[in-house]
């Protein structure tokens, strides 16, 4: 027979190596770089507690405002755009309008696949001058000379990119919409349409209703994703031209690794976290005030 | 009958809309692939000449070169010990972990897991600094294990997630009467726990497989000699966007493709399931 000695001994030899190596990697280096962000510690050498300097310069460098903005586009775009653009597939799919749904399906999903490094370095040359874009544009406009001027704008240059996030990501929306979906009971379809439900009151009254839920998980997920994308601007743009393609993470691997300037960095990430957590906390409440509004 | 009374519903509009918008999107996602796939076949000349048209001049120079100047086989092989040695940990721990948190009546348990929960929300990007200076001051540096422990990391928030929901169904008394037999916890761990789990291993697996075969920031900082590499990182250093050598870089990207690609044609149900169901269960 077990004791309970024996019982909490093995408790914790089932959890203990999943949780220390979580701990070590993730919580613990959490905590350090709020204390490293506190100080000057450059090349290796620590030259001592500065108190929130480095926050205040962070918050002066044009660079990094440019990085804050474009990573708010990109948040925008994720829960405005590869959510709406992600329902509305799975919906098409999901009431089978189409012959070879699942081929569809298949196929819209592949680019998920593909590593960020390579998406970025396709379209890098799906822009370029012997791009299949400016070969398009060149045709419709009947303008041989054509060639991408986007990223010369300080304000459009992230746009591509945009694009290209949209073109790689929405698939993910699609699948978790098209799976719960499927958890709707068919007859309910059924019923409606038997009494005459048009498409529009079956979206509105059952649709939204039942994928309350999983777009509100969807839009958090999408919030703290869109604060980390690094590989593919980092391949794409590299945050060129100039800096008009910064984003956050860019920003805080080039103050690390480029010029060690590793109390800095910390600053950077700790600033990351911190807009993660408070951006996800804004919208719960965002989101029970809406959904009171509506039950 | 009833699908009659819904076919005649649905108006040709609704079902013209639904081919034009599925079929324009679908094009847009593959177009750029397959234009990829077929001028990794074309000589740099062509590509300038005639940067749209399929191959005229087939050639396999491409992919020669790729292969022997690219260090394409050794980033190939780290890719798969990076990959094969993550997921197997992050399988064996975070079904461990799940049955530990559901299984047993402490209370702590809520404590672990609630901590577990808010990595989901913690980006690589967050950590990378203090991990490289923990990194480099323990030796870990540019070492095999230095990439694995953070990819195990990384992996197990959602994992563990995804194993509890799973491990929480599995009923008591099939425990309970293992107990009675004189089982002990480890044995009724790998007797039971594990055999019954098949389908969340299958959709943890292929998710943790195909989330370290992409990962890029923690293999590019975490390590330095070529020989470390995975393949995304090799592939954006040999065939980068200031690379000029245009049919050289679509071949070096056709090599990241396939694997997955493979991957993907052999395990597209469970990894379709295990987006869709795994990772975001109500």
């Amino acid at each position: 027979m077990i004791t309970d000695r024996n019982k909490k001994l093995s408790y914790l030899s089932l959890l203990l190596p999943a949780f220390l190596i979580y701990i070590t990697i993730i919580i613990f280096p959490v905590i350090v770089s709020f204390g490293l962000s506190f100080t000057d510690w450059r090349h290796f050498r620590l030259k001592g507690f500065v108190g929130i300097q480095n926050y205040i310069e962070i918050f002066q460098d044009p660079i990094f405002q440019i990085a804050l903005k474009n990573n708010i586009k990109i948040m925008l775009l994720s829960v405005f755009g590869q959510i709406p653009l992600g329902i509305i597939l799975a919906y098409l799919l999901f009431r089978k309008w189409v012959r070879g749904s699942q081929f569809f399906e298949m196929m819209i999903f592949l680019p998920i696949t593909i590593s960020s490094i390579v998406v970025a370095l396709l379209w890098n040359r799906v822009f370029s001058p012997v791009g299949i874009y400016t070969a398009f544009i060149r045709t419709v406009t009947d303008n041989p000379d054509y060639v991408v001027k986007i990223f010369e704008s300080e304000q459009h240059a992230i746009v591509p990119v945009l694009f290209v996030l949209l073109w790689q990501h929405t698939s993910l929306y699609m699948i978790i919409f098209i799976a719960n979906l499927q958890r709707i009971p068919k007859s309910v379809f059924e019923a409606a349409t038997i009494d005459g439900a048009s498409e529009s009151m079956i979206i509105r009254k059952i649709v939204l209703p039942a994928l309350t839920g999983v777009i509100y998980t969807c839009s958090v997920l999408a919030i703290a994703g869109s604060l980390k994308s690094f590989d593919l601007v980092f391949a794409m743009t590299g945050g060129g031209p100039v800096h008009y393609t910064y984003v956050m993470a860019l920003y805080l691997y080039q103050q690390t690794f480029t010029f060690n300037n590793y109390g800095y960095g910390s600053a950077v990430s700790i600033i990351i976290v911190i807009l993660s957590v408070g951006l996800i906390t804004l919208f719960q409440r965002f989101f029970e005030k809406v959904s009171k509004k509506y039950n | 009958m009833k699908n009659n009374l819904r076919e005649r519903k649905i108006s040709i509009h609704t079902i013209a809309f639904s081919y034009t918008f599925l079929i324009l999107f679908t094009l847009v996602t593959l177009f750029p692939i397959i234009w990829m796939s077929y001028s990794s076949f074309k000589s740099m000349g062509e590509i300038m000449l005639h940067p749209i048209g399929l191959p005229k001049d087939f050639t396999l120079d491409n992919y020669k070169k790729c292969i022997e100047y690219g260090n394409m086989d050794y980033a190939f092989l780290n890719s798969i010990i990076y990959s094969a040695i993550s997921t197997l940990l992050i399988v064996l721990l975070s079904l461990q972990a799940g049955f530990a948190l559901t299984k047993f009546p402490y209370k702590s348990r809520k404590v672990y897991g609630a901590l577990f929960t808010t990595g989901l929300l913690i980006t690589v990007n967050s950590v990378i600094t203090p991990l490289f200076i923990m990194e480099t001051n323990t030796g870990l540096y540019n070492t095999y294990l230095g990439v694995i422990l953070p990819y195990v990391a990384f992996g197990l928030p959602m994992a563990v997630l995804i194993a509890s929901s799973y491990i929480r169904g599995i009923p008591n008394a099939l425990i309970e009467a293992a107990i009675i037999d004189g089982a002990t916890y480890q044995q009724i761990f790998w007797k039971i726990i594990l055999i019954v789990s098949t389908p969340v291993i299958a959709t943890i697996s292929v998710l943790s497989f195909l989330g370290s075969w992409n990962e890029f920031l923690m293999v590019f900082t975490l390590t330095s000699g070529d020989d470390m590499r995975s393949l995304p990182v090799t592939i954006n250093s040999f065939a980068g966007r200031l690379n000029q050598d245009y049919g050289l870089q679509f071949a070096a990207l056709v090599i990241g493709t396939i694997p997955m690609f493979i991957f993907y044609l052999i395990a597209h149900n469970a990894l379709i399931q295990g987006f869709g169901e795994g990772a975001l269960k109500e």
